[in-house]
């Protein structure tokens, strides 16, 4: 039995998948990476394989991407984009377009049939339009974020928030609940901002169908709803969001 | 029920009466440019525009547009239509504007602007201008003129008036061959008589604002500009501020302020922020604050110069502020605060507009050094909203009156 | 590739070309005791004068990340920012002089405020930004004579046709070499390259030509024979360190053309040679008609045509548009210039770096970038 490792090793948090070579998830793990995503990551694989009773020798290779595969021990590392585009294609062989929106950044991915990528727009220069854009405004609104999603779906109206930077939202968004907003409503459009900052990278790459929405703000409805409204198409969620980059990494082993 | 605090001009009607008219003009110009042989031109707002109002071409600005946009506040989608398109988000927000409602004109107030039968574009207000008309005409492919003002570190150079002449007398041939009309030195003489005419009425006006109270705001004067822009040369101009200027003469006569109970005089830099704009000014006449004068809205009442028309058209336009050194334009400053007894000065650090807000931090340093008042800094744009945080504005313009007042 | 770089410091020259553009020009009282350094920030700011009446051309590459000194706001360049921070820091007071050559309004804000704020000398140099339009020409001759004039002020030597004549022989033979290296950079890796092509702005040109003359032989030799790696366009503006090129070639491509102001650019000639006796008219000749950067306009697609014809002729497979954040003029041009590669079926990057120096994000992106081309996704 040969098995292949794919690390993602994100700012926020930490993914691995073991996949067999017929391309078969045989398990994952994922955790907050902490102040070493290194040792995050070894100790996950560590406990996978113990799991699995797999001996470490039979990891025939190891791919890491994310922010932290310049220095994990791998054999190879690529970037995020391209183990995004692979992964998701692995799931959904109709697969054109991908949005990524993690902790720190969000990325559309274009790709052309066997998951070749062919443009890409990332913003990981700023926190609008990322999961750090979320938790900024659940903390002001004292909510945990993953009712996030729960909220939004309940809200009446929507609050508009306009401000291109982070800490002016915030400050629109305590305006908004200094006028007696409805919590459902402000957080509605808080997930319409991320989504609207997202979609308008989109424009800039085209969209094309199938849509896949991935990383760990593809788990909040709110943003979901808002980015399949905005940009008036379907959008496919994988059942694990946050997986597909480590995944595509590990599928890439199978072909280095 | 709050004190109603900004007066109404009557004659703002008649302002509109006549810019809807022009607008509407402009937005048939498909009907009547061709049976009148009348070119429409898209052209920067420093353009000497009199040379191509002797050929009957009908002038359309883009940076007005620009305004309106931001004024209707649609600025912003029309800005990331434009990005979306590759354009930078640092770009000029009234070319992000524009493009955008070129792309989308389904987005744009009036549908976007009439097509341009050829660009004309005149560097001496910034170097976008040159850029942004590179852009349009690789989407109009239409001819495009440049009118290239070097800028002046001090005083103008023989050579490079002489540079700018020839290039006016250059266009000369160029615009006859466009039009298909024969140059004509009265046309000419006639639009820079309207010119000049039109620039001693504007500046007497502001020169109103001189007497306390001032019978003018900044919102005002940003608003009544537009005709010294978009139609200026022409005697629709010169009538429209013998109109105003009468009103305005007559508040100074009877003793009717802008704002109620003026205490505070300042003066305004930069380009206003359109999209909050009586809002805005409503947080400094709320605490009896008018602004009683500005150097954009005097941008364009600079003389004419003497001389032949071509050559007196060469050296004013080159010698406009915006392409002056900070120490000249700061002295302007200094003049202006002495001129109309300011008590301080506010200067809108304008994201879309190098030219006119990267010396402002010197500028500032300057006059405050040179006047003894107090000048505050704020951060904004002219047309997009999302550079706007209202909050921390109004808390340092909150200071900001506090100080003044104090002194 | 390693191999080259190990054996480079068996040769003294090309040591100390590295060393130079290591430096910076920062070290300049020390290595080049007794030269008369003269500060400018543009490849349009005309060389020659300097070398004419004695002085020796530094074209200032602030140290430093993202200054934000006082008297300018943030939404500018972070190069105009390093620069005025560095003025304030007073590591510039030795030069000479400082000049500007009339760029982006930027630049011209920051020599308003370098003029008003130092006591150091500042010249200005305004050509014309329309290079076709009638009458340019005759405008760039009385600028270049009234800049030669003041120039001639600070050194007391007032330079006659010889002194010209001279100095022109010696930028000339520059890119002469430049022009070789240039040819050679498809073998060489690409952070080398960049860094011979920016020592020559930083050191006393006369040493410049003469090492990089000894060195170019070995270059040839040590280089590639062939080059296997996906061949890349550069271009934009002010990189002033190599960390763009070391990235690119890094991630497994290989710098092969070069349109920035501190690489190949600043000493690109017109694509025509020209015949003119006169020092001055040649020089003038040579600004006017060189590969121009987006703050001039000869025809409306000259710049997007001669990056095209440059793809074309170096076999790129992509183009990296470096976009320093809030540097309009190149932020517009890569627009255009994206579209028309890309239509041309070269996949185009268009990069945004704060600086010069590439970090995560940035690796990212090229990473991306490079493994489409190689075919690895």
């Amino acid at each position: 039995m040969q098995y292949y490792l794919g690390v993602d090793i994100g700012s926020l948090t930490t993914k691995v998948v073991l996949i067999n070579k017929e391309e078969n998830i045989i398990g994952w793990a994922t955790k907050r990476s902490g102040y070493s995503g290194k040792d995050q990551a070894l100790k996950l694989i560590d406990t996978l394989l113990n799991e699995k009773g797999i001996p470490r020798n039979k990891v025939i290779r190891t791919i890491a991407t994310g922010y932290g595969r310049i220095t994990f021990p791998a054999d190879r590392e690529m970037s995020e984009i391209t183990c995004q585009a692979k992964g998701v294609y692995h799931l959904y062989n109709q697969a054109r377009t991908i949005i990524d929106i993690g902790g720190q950044d969000s990325k559309v991915i274009k790709i052309l049939p066997q998951g070749k990528v062919i443009d890409f727009a990332m913003n990981d220069k700023c926190a609008a339009g990322t999961g750090r854009f979320l938790e900024v405004m659940a903390n002001a609104l004292e909510v945990e974020i993953d009712n996030l999603g729960g909220l939004a779906g309940q809200a009446q109206g929507t609050c508009s928030i306009s401000s291109f930077c982070t800490v002016f939202a915030e400050s629109e968004v305590i305006s908004h609940v200094a006028a007696g907003a409805s919590k459902q409503d402000i957080v509605k459009g808080v997930c319409h901002s991320v989504a609207k900052r997202v979609a308008s990278m989109t424009a800039g790459i085209g969209l094309e169908p199938e849509l896949i929405f991935t990383g760990g703000v593809a788990r909040n409805g709110g943003v979901a709803k808002a980015l399949s409204n905005q940009l008036s198409t379907d959008i496919k969620i994988p059942d694990n969001p946050v997986i597909t980059a480590a995944l595509g990494a590990a599928l890439i082993g199978i072909t280095t | 029920m709050t004190e109603k605090r900004y007066r109404k001009l009557n004659s703002t009607k008649q302002l509109e009466k006549i810019m809807a008219k022009y607008y509407a003009l402009s937005r048939y110009h498909r009907f009547w440019g061709k049976p009148t042989n009348r070119h429409l031109a898209w052209v920067t707002s420093g353009a000497p525009v009199e040379l191509l109002r002797s050929f009957g071409i009908h002038p359309v600005y883009p940076e007005n547009y620009g305004a309106i946009c931001g004024s209707r506040k649609v600025s912003t989608q029309l800005c990331q239509v434009a990005e979306n398109a590759g354009y930078s988000q640092d770009l000029c927000s009234y070319a992000r504007s524009h493009i955008g409602s070129i792309l989308r004109p389904d987005l744009a107030p009036m549908k976007g602007l009439p097509k341009p039968d050829l660009l004309i574009t005149c560097s001496n207000i910034c170097g976008t201008v040159l850029k942004w008309y590179e852009a349009l005409a690789r989407i109009f492919d239409v001819p495009l003129l440049i009118i290239d003002t070097p800028y002046l570190t001090s005083d103008m150079t023989n050579h490079a008036q002489d540079y700018v002449h020839k290039q006016l007398q250059d266009m000369v041939p160029t615009l006859e061959k466009i039009t298909g009309r024969a140059y004509n030195q009265n046309k000419m003489k006639e639009a820079i008589s309207s010119s000049k005419e039109t620039i001693s009425l504007w500046t007497d006006i502001r020169g109103l604002c001189k007497n306390t109270p001032s019978p003018l705001n900044a919102p005002d004067l940003f608003i009544h500009m537009a005709p010294i822009v978009v139609l200026r040369g022409t005697k629709q101009a010169v009538n429209y501020y013998k109109l105003l200027k009468a009103e305005v003469q007559q508040r100074v006569e009877q003793r009717q302020s802008a704002i109620n109970g003026e205490k505070t005089r300042l003066v305004w830099d930069n380009i206003a922020i359109w999209y909050n704009l009586y809002p805005f000014f409503k947080m400094f006449s709320e605490r009896n604050a008018c602004f009683v004068a500005d150097t954009y809205s005097g941008g364009w009442a600079m003389e004419l110069e003497q001389g032949e028309p071509l050559e007196s058209l060469a050296r004013t336009y080159t010698e406009i502020f915006l392409n002056r050194s900070a120490e000249f334009r700061a002295q302007n400053m200094i003049d202006l605060m002495e001129e109309y007894n300011a008590d301080g000065f506010v200067m809108h650090s304008n994201r879309s507009c190098k030219p006119y807000s990267l010396v402002q931090g010197i500028i500032r340093r300057k006059v405050m050094a040179k006047t003894g008042v107090p000048g505050l800094l704020i951060e904004a744009d002219m047309a997009d909203q999302r550079v706007f945080a209202e909050e921390p504005t109004r808390n340092r313009i909150q200071a900001f009156l506090e100080t003044v007042e104090a002194i | 590739m390693a191999e080259i770089m190990k054996n480079l410091t068996e040769y003294h020259d090309l040591t100390l070309l590295l060393e130079e553009a290591a430096y910076n020009g920062n070290k300049r009282q020390i290595r080049w005791p007794g030269y008369q350094f003269f500060g400018y920030f543009c490849s349009y700011w005309p060389e020659e004068l300097l070398l004419a009446v004695g002085l020796e051309p530094l074209r200032i590459l602030p140290p430093g990340t993202n200054s934000t000194p006082a008297l300018l706001p943030t939404y500018c360049c972070s190069l105009a920012r390093n620069s005025l921070h560095s003025a304030i820091k007073k590591d510039l007071d030795d030069l000479k002089g400082v000049g500007f050559a009339h760029t982006c309004d930027t630049m011209q804000c920051l020599e308003s405020i370098w003029s008003t704020e130092y006591q150091q000398k500042v010249l200005s140099l305004v050509p014309p930004v329309h290079l076709k339009a009638p009458g340019a020409k005759d405008y760039y001759k009385e600028e270049m004579k009234s800049l030669l004039h003041h120039l001639s002020e600070i050194t007391g030597k007032n330079p006659a046709s010889v002194e010209l004549d001279q100095a022109l022989e010696l930028t000339n033979h520059i890119r002469k070499l430049t022009k070789e290296l240039d040819q050679l950079r498809a073998y060489l890796p690409s952070q080398l390259t960049a860094d011979l092509l920016r020592a020559g702005q930083v050191m006393p040109r006369e040493k410049y030509a003469r090492v990089l003359g000894n060195a170019l032989p070995i270059l040839e030799e040590l280089g590639e024979k062939q080059s296997t790696k996906p061949l890349i366009l550069v271009s934009g503006a002010v990189l002033e360190t190599n960390s763009l090129f070391e990235m690119i070639e890094n991630l497994g491509g290989r710098v092969a053309a070069d349109d920035t102001c501190t690489g190949y650019r600043h000493y690109a000639e017109p694509a025509e040679p020209q015949l003119l006796k006169d020092p001055l008219e040649f020089i003038i000749h040579r600004y006017m008609e060189m590969p121009p950067c987006p703050c001039r306009h000869l025809q409306l697609n000259e710049r997007i045509d001669y990056l095209e014809g440059l793809a074309d002729k170096r076999k790129v497979a992509g183009a990296v548009l470096v976009i320093r954040k809030f540097c309009e003029p190149h932020a517009w041009d890569s627009v255009p210039i994206a579209k028309r590669l890309k239509d041309k079926g070269i996949k185009t990057l268009v990069l945004e770096l704060e600086g010069s120096a590439v970090g995560g994000q940035e690796r990212t992106r090229l990473q991306a970038f490079l493994e489409s081309l190689m075919g690895n996704s």
